[in-house]
């Protein structure tokens, strides 16, 4: 079929075809550029602790350990069970602390709390604190990024 | 829409004067064109360098413990690290090789004459700039091998007498290179040696348009008119022909030819064989190796390195010498510009022996 009209001019036509070649060029460019300047970030599968680090610890405790770049806790329940959190605040990302006084995780920043179990109960925060599955093989404690629940 | 924020811009700022201009401007066109694209050849390689540079200072570290492992960082772990690397390291090469063939071809059609001096002084500060910029960067990775070149570059001024021991000691930061040396030249690479050259630049690049293009001698000598055509858009889309011809060769050799990453120096360590510098260093690193260890009464290297500054003042200060008025012929000056691109050659070539 032959149109009586033509759509667009010869110019325009080869304007979009330069320019389009210009934009695939310069995004041939750009896109390494933006690949570069986010660094890979993988949350570890697993860490594995020593247990002899954490053993004497008093129950109702917790001690800090690396989850990756963020801030693990390990905590030493009463009945002398362990669990692991990832120590990070659920509503800005700031590191929290135990008060072991008021069996709480705080969150100083905007005034966050959270029960022992790290179920968020006041202030801000949206959701429970983070918790890993933590396997208790021989001398090591090995912390993975499942949650209890996904892990059983 | 368009029309209305350029006026609005162009009230405030004043646009208009230069975009005029732009587009009154002229490139003669003439069988030594050619060139005129080495100009904007070295901005193109410089626009790399800062768009590279940008992105390596993210992850660089410039301190002594972390230096050579950030660069094994950046080229191994970081999404494209090892292109991004390799393109600033050789895009500053191609940079060198078209400031010297820029000034090389100034030099040879003696477009530094008056009233062109200052263009020409402010282009010999730019490039040292240049070679201070590559000096500066190759010990960033602290390897060995920059390491030991850093060694001896920074000792050559110690051969000047008088000054020389403190020069020494103003690059290195001390009396040896050391962590200080490194976090002294990552100041000066990243900081310093930017400022000035934008500040030269902008001098460089006005003193160009205020004074016109040069003409070569066989043109400017004829009566006819010169042909020219228009800056823009004529001259500005042949030269992005060019770039990106350039761009390509870049981009395909840096992903050929990485450059290496050897481990990290050991400042007690002796040091490796066959240390170089840059290879625009090459022909000055040979100069002072084949100075006999005394000449007369002063030692060979100060007699070179002395040498060395007379020729670089000599040099700097070229217009005033040859103050015949453009248009002339000027055989020595010519003659002395093959010398000494067949020097350089030879000590180059020689110096890989």
């Amino acid at each position: 079929m032959k149109l009586r009209y033509s759509l667009f001019t010869r110019r325009q036509f080869l304007s979009g075809l330069i320019g389009g070649w210009v934009g695939a060029f310069l995004a041939s460019l750009v896109y390494p550029i933006v690949k570069f300047i986010f660094p890979p970030y993988k949350e570890p599968d697993e860490v594995i602790l020593p247990l002899a680090d954490y053993q004497d610890m008093p129950p109702n405790s917790v001690k800090n350990f690396a989850w990756g770049s963020k801030l693990g806790l390990m905590k030493k329940n009463d009945n002398g069970i362990y669990i692991a959190f990832v120590g990070v605040c659920t509503h800005l990302d700031c590191n929290v602390s135990y008060i072991n006084e008021q069996r709480k995780f705080f969150c100083a920043c905007h005034d966050g709390w959270y029960d022992e179990n790290g179920i968020n109960i006041g202030g801000p925060p949206p959701a429970p604190l983070r918790r890993l599955t933590l396997v208790i093989a021989g001398e090591e404690m090995i912390v993975k990024k499942e949650s209890p629940e996904e892990a059983s | 829409m368009k029309k209305g924020i350029q006026a609005w811009l162009d009230e405030r700022f004043g646009l208009s004067g230069i975009t005029d201009f732009m587009t009154k401007k002229s490139v003669p066109l003439h069988k030594h064109t050619v060139w005129y694209y080495t100009g904007s050849a070295i901005l193109l390689f410089f626009a790399i360098q800062i768009v590279t540079g940008f992105m390596l200072v993210l992850y660089y570290k410039p301190t002594l413990e972390m230096a050579n492992e950030s660069v094994g960082r950046i080229m191994t772990e970081i999404p494209l690290g090892w292109i991004i690397r390799s393109v600033h390291s050789w895009s500053a090469s191609f940079m060198i090789v078209f400031v010297f063939v820029h000034l090389l071809s100034i030099w040879i059609a003696k477009s530094y004459r008056s009233p062109r001096e200052l263009t020409w002084m402010s282009g010999v500060l730019l490039l040292f700039i240049s070679l201070f910029f590559g000096f500066t960067g190759y010990l960033l990775p602290w390897d060995d091998l920059s390491f030991s070149a850093t060694k001896v570059g920074t000792d050559i001024p110690r051969a000047i007498p008088v000054v020389g021991a403190w020069v020494t000691n103003l690059l290195r930061g001390g009396e040896d290179v050391t962590g200080d040396t490194l976090t002294r030249f990552f100041g000066i690479h990243v900081c310093m040696l930017p400022v000035f050259i934008f500040i030269l630049l902008a001098i460089h690049i006005y003193l160009v348009q205020k004074l016109g293009m040069s003409l070569p001698l066989d043109v400017e000598g004829k009566q006819e008119k010169v042909k020219e055509i228009p800056f823009w858009p004529n001259f500005v889309f042949r030269e992005m022909i060019v770039w990106f011809l350039l761009v390509g060769i870049l981009f395909s050799i840096a992903i050929f030819f990485p450059p290496s990453l050897e481990k990290a120096a050991d400042v007690m360590a002796p040091a490796p064989e066959g240390i170089k510098p840059e290879w625009y260093f090459l022909f000055l690193f040979q100069t002072l190796k084949i100075f006999p260890a005394h000449v007369l009464f002063v030692s060979g290297e100060t007699l070179a390195v002395l040498l060395m500054v007379l020729a670089i003042v000599l040099f700097f200060f070229l217009p005033f010498f040859d103050t015949k008025p453009a248009g002339t012929k000027g055989k020595v000056i010519t003659i002395l510009a093959y010398v000494f691109i067949l020097y350089a050659l030879v000590m180059s070539v020689w110096s890989l022996l």
